[in-house]
C-alpha cells in the first residue's frame, strides 16, 4: 500500500507529461531545448572531429622527429653529420607549380620527395578510386601521387599522363593520408607528390624561384637531441628548425580559435533559445496554477506536488536533450558529408566533450531559466481555488534573473573558455540589449503617436505595440541582430566585393607570370605587343638578405621552434637582449633592378639613378625604411645565395601596395646585379577575350607559373561562399530561436489577447478590423527591427570598407528595403501563424471562453 | 431525511481578519457554528460578506486568525499546510464555481484524481461510474476543453464523490451556468449527495439553490446568523437581492 501511494505521482506525473507534449503545450520548451543541444552537439563534434582528423590523429605532423627548412639546399655537413649519428634523412622541396593537361591546366602545390619519405607517420594512397587504401613511401621517378579534387579539376583519371614544367608524368594513385600535410591545398591548389629527383627535368627551378628545401631527420632520441644541440646556433634567420609539437601547436591553435568564433556566434542563437524556455516557462507556471491548486486542494502534500513536476520536468528535458543530440547527430553526419572531398571524418572517433558540453546547455536551457518560475508554481497556495489565480508582475531586476545572468556566464565561460572574454561579452551583451532596446521603444513609441492619426487596424495594432513593448523587447533585439547579420553578408557578398574590384583602374593586372627565364622574355614581349595586353614590364627577381646597415651587422631574429609559443612581444624582446646589432628584415626579400622609376612610385627623398651609371644603388621603400630607421646614403650589405654585395641608398619611394601591380621593397640599379642570374616575373591585363591565346602562350612554356587573379578572386569568392554558408546556417539558427521567443511570447499574451478580442467583437468590431491589427502589430514589429538592423548594417559596412578595404564609404539604401520589408514579413508570418487560431475564433466563442 | 446526531464540523470563536497596510480588516467576527454528519447546509449571503472566507477556513484552505476549528475531530487551527492536506485527502471533497477540471488530463482522469491522491482502490472502475452516473460515460476520454461548462461541472461533481468523502464544499457550483444548466447540475448534486449521505456545506447566493439545503445560515459582513426557516430566509433573500438591485 505504501509504495502504491509513494509512487502515485509518479504515475501522475507521466501522464501530465504524456497528454501535454501530446496536446503541443511543451512544444515551445521542447524545441528551444532541442535547437540549442543539437547545435552545440553539432558544433564541438564537428570541430572537434576535424581537429582530431587533422591533428590529433596523426601521429606525426612533420612525417619526421625534426625537420629543418629553408629557401635554398642547406650545406652538405648537416646531412653529413646527420648520418654520423644514425639519423635518417629525408628531402622534401615544396613549389607551386603548373600542372597540364591537354588544354586544362591548374596551379599545384608540389611536394618532390626522396624514397624514403615519410620517416615517421604514414603515407597512404589508393591506386584506384575505389581500391584499397596501401601505405607507400615516396613515388617512384615519372610517377605522381596526387590529391583526390585534382582529377576533376583537372578532368583527368588515374593512370593519365599531366605535365609539370617540361617533363611528362603519370598519376598512379590519389593521397589519402599524408602525415605532414600543410592543408594549404584547402584555399590554394591541389597536393602533388613526385620523386626529388624528377624536380630537375622539369626545369621549374630555375635562379630567383620560390622554392621551399625541407630536410627531414629521424632518429633514437639522444641522437636526435644532441643533433638538434649542434644544429641549432647554425640556423640562420631565413631557416626553420622545428618539431612535431610546434608544428600541431600552430594548427590546433588556428582551429582552436575558428571553433571558439562559431560557438560565440551559436551563443546568440542559444541564448535565444534559452530566452523562449524563460518565457515559456513562465506561462507553463501561469498555466498550470490552477493544477497545482487543485491538487492542493484535493489534499495532494507539497512533496507530492514537487516531486510531480521535478519528475515531469526532468522527463521533458531528457526527452528534449535526446532529441537534440539526435538531431546534432544528424547535423554532424551532413557536415562530415559535405567535406568528405577535402577530409575524410570516417576514421575520427567522436569524444565524449560534445555529448557533455551539449547535455550540460541543455540542462542549463531547461533549468536554469525555468526554476523560478518552477518554483513559484509548486508554491502556489491552495486557497488560490477560492480566491482566484494572480498573475505576478515580476519587477525588470530582481533576484528571479540572478540564476539566468549565472547560467548565461557559464554558457559563455564553456564555450569561450576565457573568463575576461565572457565578461566582457556579457557586459557588452547587456549594453548592446539596452541599447536597441531604448532606440526601439523610442520608434514604438513614436510609431503610437503616428498610429492615431493612422486607420483604425494600424491605430490598434500600434496601441498594442506600445503596450507590449516590453515583452516585445526581446523580438525586437533578437530579430534586428539575426536580420543585421544577414544584411552584413549579403552586402559583403554582392556589393563589397565588387566594389573594390571595380575600383582598380582598367589595366590593373589580372595574371601573374612568374619564372620567365631570359630567353622566354622575348617572346612574351612580343605577345603583349601583338595582342595589345598592358603591363610595367618584366622584373628580374633575385632572392636575397639584407644582413648589415652602415657595417652594423642586422640581428639575427632566433627562430626557435621548438620551444614553447612565447608571445610575440617576449620574443623580440628575448632577441634584442641576445643578439646584438641593427633590427633588421628577419626574412629573405625578392629584389630587383630597374632604370626607371616603378610604375606610381613616388621619390620621397634623394633621386633615382641614371640607366648607365655604375655605381651600386638602391632605393628603398619609404615604410620599411622608416621602420629600419635608414637614411639617405646609408649603406647596405645584402646576400644572395653566399654572395655579399654593399651599395648605398639614394632614394626613398613611397609605394602604393593596394594597386595590384608588382612592387617591391628593394629597388636596385641594374649594375649592381650585372653577373647574378636570375628569373623575371611580370603581371599582366589579361582581356577575358584574350585569355585563350594567353592559355596557349602560357602552355607553349610550361616552367612559367601563372597566378590568375581573377582564379584567386573566384576562389576568394568561393571561401567566402563557404564561410557565409557556416554563419548562415548559424543565422538560421539564431532565426528560429528567435521566432520561438515570438511564439513563446504570444502564447504568453493569448489570455490577453482573447479577452481584447471579445472586448471588441462585442462592441462591434468588424473581423477584418480585429485581423488586420494582429497583423499589422507584428508587421510593425519586424519592420522596426528590420530598419534598426539597416542602420547597423550600413555602420557595419562603414567600418569595413573604411578599415578593413580602405575605400570610399558607400550607402546600400536599397538592402535597407530588404531588411525591412523582409522583417515586417518574416515577424508578421511568425506573428499571424501563432495567433492563427485565436483569430478564427467565432465571436461566440471568443466571448463565452473569456466572460 | 437522514440527520445523524453526530457532530462533523464544529467551529468555535472562530475570527479572520487581515492586515491592510496599517489597518487590521476584520473579516469574520467571532463565529460559532456545528454541522452534523449527512445534514446539508448552505451558508448564503451577498458578494464580500465573507462566506467565502468562511468556507476555506472550513474546508482547512486557510488558517483562522483565532478561534477553533474541528473537522472530524482534526483541530484543522492546528494543523499546518501538510497536515491539513492529509485531513482534507481522506474527508474532503470539493465543488468549484470555475470547475477547475485539470486541462491536460481527460475527464475520466480528473475525476479519478482525488481517488488517487487518496490512495483509493479501483479508481478506475468508480471514476468510470460516477461518469456513467452524470451521464458523462460517452465522454471520458474527452478534454475539458472539449467540454460545455454544465458538462465540465458534471465532471467536477463526479470527482466530487469519488472518495465518498464524509462532507462536501460546493462554492458557488452553479455560479458559472445558466439557468436550466445550472438545475441540472443542481439536481444531480443532491441526488447523489442523498445517495451517499454525504455532508454537504454549500456557499452560494442564489436562494433557490440555498432553499434546496435543510439548513441555511446567513452571512452578512462578517456576521453568521442562522435562518429561522426555509420560507423566511427565502424571504428576506429575496428582498436583500431587491435591495442590491
Amino acid at each position: 500500500m505504501m509504495t502504491a501511494k509513494n509512487t502515485i505521482w509518479i504515475k501522475q506525473s507521466l501522464r501530465l507529461l504524456d497528454h501535454e507534449l501530446r496536446r503541443g503545450e511543451l512544444t515551445i520548451i521542447f524545441l528551444a531545448i532541442v535547437l540549442a543541444v543539437a547545435t552545440v552537439f553539432s558544433l564541438t563534434g564537428f570541430s572537434g572531429q576535424i581537429k582530431h582528423a587533422i591533428v590529433a590523429n596523426s601521429t606525426n605532423t612533420i612525417a619526421a622527429d625534426r625537420v629543418f627548412s629553408g629557401n635554398r639546399p642547406i650545406d652538405d655537413k648537416f646531412i653529413e653529420k646527420a648520418k654520423s649519428l644514425d639519423l635518417a634523412v629525408a628531402q622534401k622541396v615544396s613549389t607551386d607549380s603548373m600542372v597540364f593537361h591537354g588544354d586544362n591546366m591548374i596551379l599545384s602545390e608540389l611536394d618532390a620527395v626522396s624514397e624514403n619519405y615519410p620517416l615517421r607517420g604514414e603515407l597512404t594512397i589508393k591506386r584506384s578510386i575505389n581500391g584499397d587504401e596501401e601505405v607507400v613511401g615516396g613515388p617512384k621517378r615519372g610517377e605522381l601521387w596526387v590529391e583526390r579534387s585534382l582529377l576533376s579539376r583537372l578532368g583527368v583519371e588515374i593512370g593519365d599522363i599531366v605535365e609539370i614544367g617540361v617533363a611528362p608524368f603519370s598519376i598512379a594513385g590519389v593521397l589519402v593520408n599524408v602525415p605532414d600535410r600543410s592543408y594549404r591545398f584547402l584555399v590554394a591548389g591541389p597536393s602533388i607528390i613526385m620523386h626529388v629527383d624528377d624536380l630537375a627535368k622539369t626545369e621549374l627551378i630555375q635562379p630567383g624561384s620560390r622554392l621551399s628545401h625541407g630536410y627531414l631527420f629521424a632518429g633514437e632520441q639522444d641522437n636526435v637531441e644532441e643533433y638538434e644541440e649542434w644544429v641549432k646556433p647554425q640556423v640562420n634567420d631565413t631557416q626553420r628548425w622545428y618539431d612535431a609539437k610546434r608544428a600541431q601547436n600552430r594548427l590546433s591553435t588556428t582551429l582552436d580559435s575558428a571553433e571558439r568564433f562559431l560557438s560565440l556566434a551559436s551563443m546568440l542563437g542559444i541564448v535565444l533559445a534559452a530566452v523562449a524556455v524563460a518565457v515559456a516557462s513562465r506561462r507553463y507556471g501561469q498555466r498550470h496554477q490552477s493544477v497545482v491548486a487543485v491538487f492542493r486542494a484535493l489534499g495532494a502534500t507539497i512533496s507530492h506536488v514537487r516531486n510531480l513536476y521535478c519528475l515531469h520536468w526532468t522527463l521533458l528535458s531528457v526527452i528534449s536533450i535526446a532529441v537534440g543530440l539526435l538531431l546534432g547527430y544528424l547535423l554532424l553526419l551532413i557536415g562530415a558529408n559535405a567535406i568528405e572531398s577535402y577530409l575524410s571524418l570516417d576514421n575520427t572517433p567522436l569524444t565524449i566533450v560534445p555529448f557533455i558540453t551539449a547535455i550540460i546547455t541543455g540542462l542549463i536551457c531547461a533549468v536554469a531559466f525555468a526554476i523560478h518560475p518552477i518554483k513559484d508554481l509548486i508554491q502556489t497556495s491552495p486557497l488560490s481555488v477560492i480566491r482566484g489565480f494572480s498573475v505576478t508582475k515580476l519587477p525588470k531586476f530582481g533576484s528571479h534573473q540572478l540564476i539566468p545572468l549565472i547560467a548565461l556566464f557559464a554558457l559563455l565561460l564553456m564555450f569561450s573558455g576565457d573568463i575576461i572574454m565572457s565578461i566582457s561579452l556579457l557586459a557588452g551583451g547587456i549594453l548592446v540589449s539596452a541599447l536597441l532596446l531604448t532606440i526601439g521603444r523610442l520608434v514604438m513609441s513614436a510609431g503610437r503617436s503616428v498610429g492615431t492619426k493612422a486607420g483604425k487596424s494600424w491605430h490598434l495594432a500600434l496601441a498594442n505595440l506600445k503596450r507590449r513593448a516590453s515583452e516585445n523587447s526581446v523580438q525586437l533585439v533578437s530579430f534586428t541582430i539575426a536580420i543585421k547579420l544577414l544584411l552584413l553578408i549579403t552586402v559583403m557578398k554582392t556589393s563589397i566585393i565588387d566594389e573594390w574590384q571595380s575600383q582598380f583602374p582598367d589595366d590593373t593586372p589580372n595574371q601573374y607570370l612568374v619564372n620567365i627565364t631570359e630567353e622566354q622574355i622575348a617572346p612574351l614581349q612580343a605577345f603583349t605587343e601583338e595582342y595589345d595586353i598592358p603591363h610595367r614590364g618584366f622584373y628580374p627577381v633575385y632572392r636575397g638578405r639584407l644582413t648589415a646597415i652602415n657595417g652594423e651587422q642586422t640581428i639575427r631574429v632566433r627562430r626557435d621552434e621548438t620551444e614553447e609559443e612565447v608571445s610575440q612581444d617576449k620574443q623580440e624582446e628575448k632577441s634584442e637582449q641576445e643578439s646584438e646589432g641593427r633590427r633588421g628584415m628577419g626574412r629573405e626579400l625578392g629584389l630587383t633592378w630597374r632604370n626607371d622609376v616603378p610604375y606610381q612610385n613616388k621619390i620621397i627623398e634623394g633621386s633615382w639613378w641614371q640607366a648607365e651609371d655604375k655605381t651600386p644603388q638602391v632605393s628603398i621603400e619609404s615604410g620599411v625604411a622608416e621602420r629600419l630607421a635608414i637614411k639617405l646614403g646609408d649603406e647596405l650589405a645584402f646576400d644572395i645565395g653566399g654572395r655579399t654585395f654593399t651599395v648605398s641608398v639614394t632614394s626613398i619611394r613611397e609605394v602604393d601596395w593596394k594597386t595590384r601591380q608588382l612592387n617591391f621593397i628593394m629597388v636596385f640599379n641594374q649594375a649592381v646585379f650585372a653577373d647574378f642570374p636570375s628569373t623575371s616575373i611580370s603581371a599582366w591585363k589579361v582581356a577575358p577575350e584574350k585569355k585563350d591565346a594567353f592559355y596557349n602562350l602560357i602552355a607553349q612554356y610550361p616552367t612559367i607559373s601563372m597566378i590568375d587573379f581573377d582564379a584567386i578572386m573566384k576562389q576568394l569568392n568561393e571561401m567566402i561562399e563557404q564561410v557565409t554558408i557556416a554563419i548562415e546556417l548559424i543565422l538560421v539558427l539564431v532565426v528560429l530561436a528567435g521566432s520561438l521567443v515570438l511564439v513563446a511570447q504570444v502564447q504568453a499574451s493569448m489570455e490577453e489577447r482573447e479577452r481584447e478580442l471579445a472586448i471588441l467583437r462585442t462592441l462591434g468590431a468588424k473581423g477584418s478590423l480585429l485581423r488586420n491589427s494582429v497583423l499589422f502589430e507584428f508587421i510593425a514589429l519586424g519592420a522596426i527591427a528590420g530598419f534598426m538592423a539597416s542602420v547597423g548594417m550600413e555602420i557595419g559596412v562603414f567600418i569595413l570598407q573604411t578599415q578593413t578595404f580602405e575605400m570610399e564609404p558607400t550607402f546600400h539604401f536599397s538592402y535597407w528595403l530588404v531588411g525591412i520589408l523582409s522583417g515586417a514579413a518574416f515577424v508578421g508570418t511568425i506573428g499571424m501563424l501563432s495567433c492563427w487560431r485565436l483569430l478564427n475564433l467565432t465571436s461566440v466563442t471568443l466571448i463565452r471562453r473569456t466572460m | 431525511m437522514q440527520v445523524n446526531s453526530e457532530t462533523i464540523l464544529k467551529v468555535n470563536a472562530l475570527t479572520k481578519s487581515v492586515q491592510l497596510e496599517d489597518k487590521s480588516l476584520s473579516l469574520l467576527q467571532p463565529t460559532e457554528l456545528t454541522v452534523n454528519a449527512g445534514e446539508t447546509l448552505a451558508i448564503v449571503g451577498s458578494s464580500g460578506s465573507g462566506k467565502t472566507t468562511l468556507l476555506s477556513i472550513l474546508a482547512g484552505l486557510d488558517l483562522p486568525s483565532s478561534g477553533e476549528v474541528y473537522l472530524k475531530n482534526h483541530p484543522l487551527h492546528q494543523l499546518n499546510e501538510e497536515q491539513r492536506s492529509q485531513v482534507r485527502a481522506q474527508h474532503v471533497g470539493f465543488i468549484f464555481q470555475q470547475f477547475l477540471l485539470v486541462n491536460s488530463l481527460t475527464a475520466l482522469e480528473n475525476v479519478m484524481l482525488p481517488a488517487e491522491l487518496a490512495n483509493t482502490e479501483n479508481a478506475v472502475e468508480r471514476g468510470k461510474a460516477l461518469l456513467e452516473q452524470v451521464g458523462l460515460g460517452d465522454r471520458m476520454e474527452h478534454y475539458p476543453s472539449q467540454l460545455s461548462g454544465g458538462e465540465q461541472q458534471r465532471v467536477a461533481i463526479a470527482r466530487a464523490f469519488i472518495t465518498e468523502p464524509d462532507i462536501l464544499f460546493a462554492d458557488e457550483p452553479t455560479g458559472n451556468l445558466d439557468t436550466k444548466t445550472g438545475l441540472t447540475v443542481t439536481d444531480l448534486l443532491f441526488a447523489l449527495n442523498e445517495k451517499t449521505g454525504t455532508t454537504l456545506v454549500l456557499v452560494t447566493h442564489d436562494p433557490k439553490l440555498a432553499a434546496r439545503c435543510q439548513r441555511q445560515v446567513e452571512m452578512d459582513s462578517g456576521v453568521l446568523t442562522e435562518a429561522r426557516s426555509d420560507s423566511d430566509f427565502v424571504d428576506r433573500s429575496a428582498i436583500n437581492v431587491a435591495n442590491m438591485g
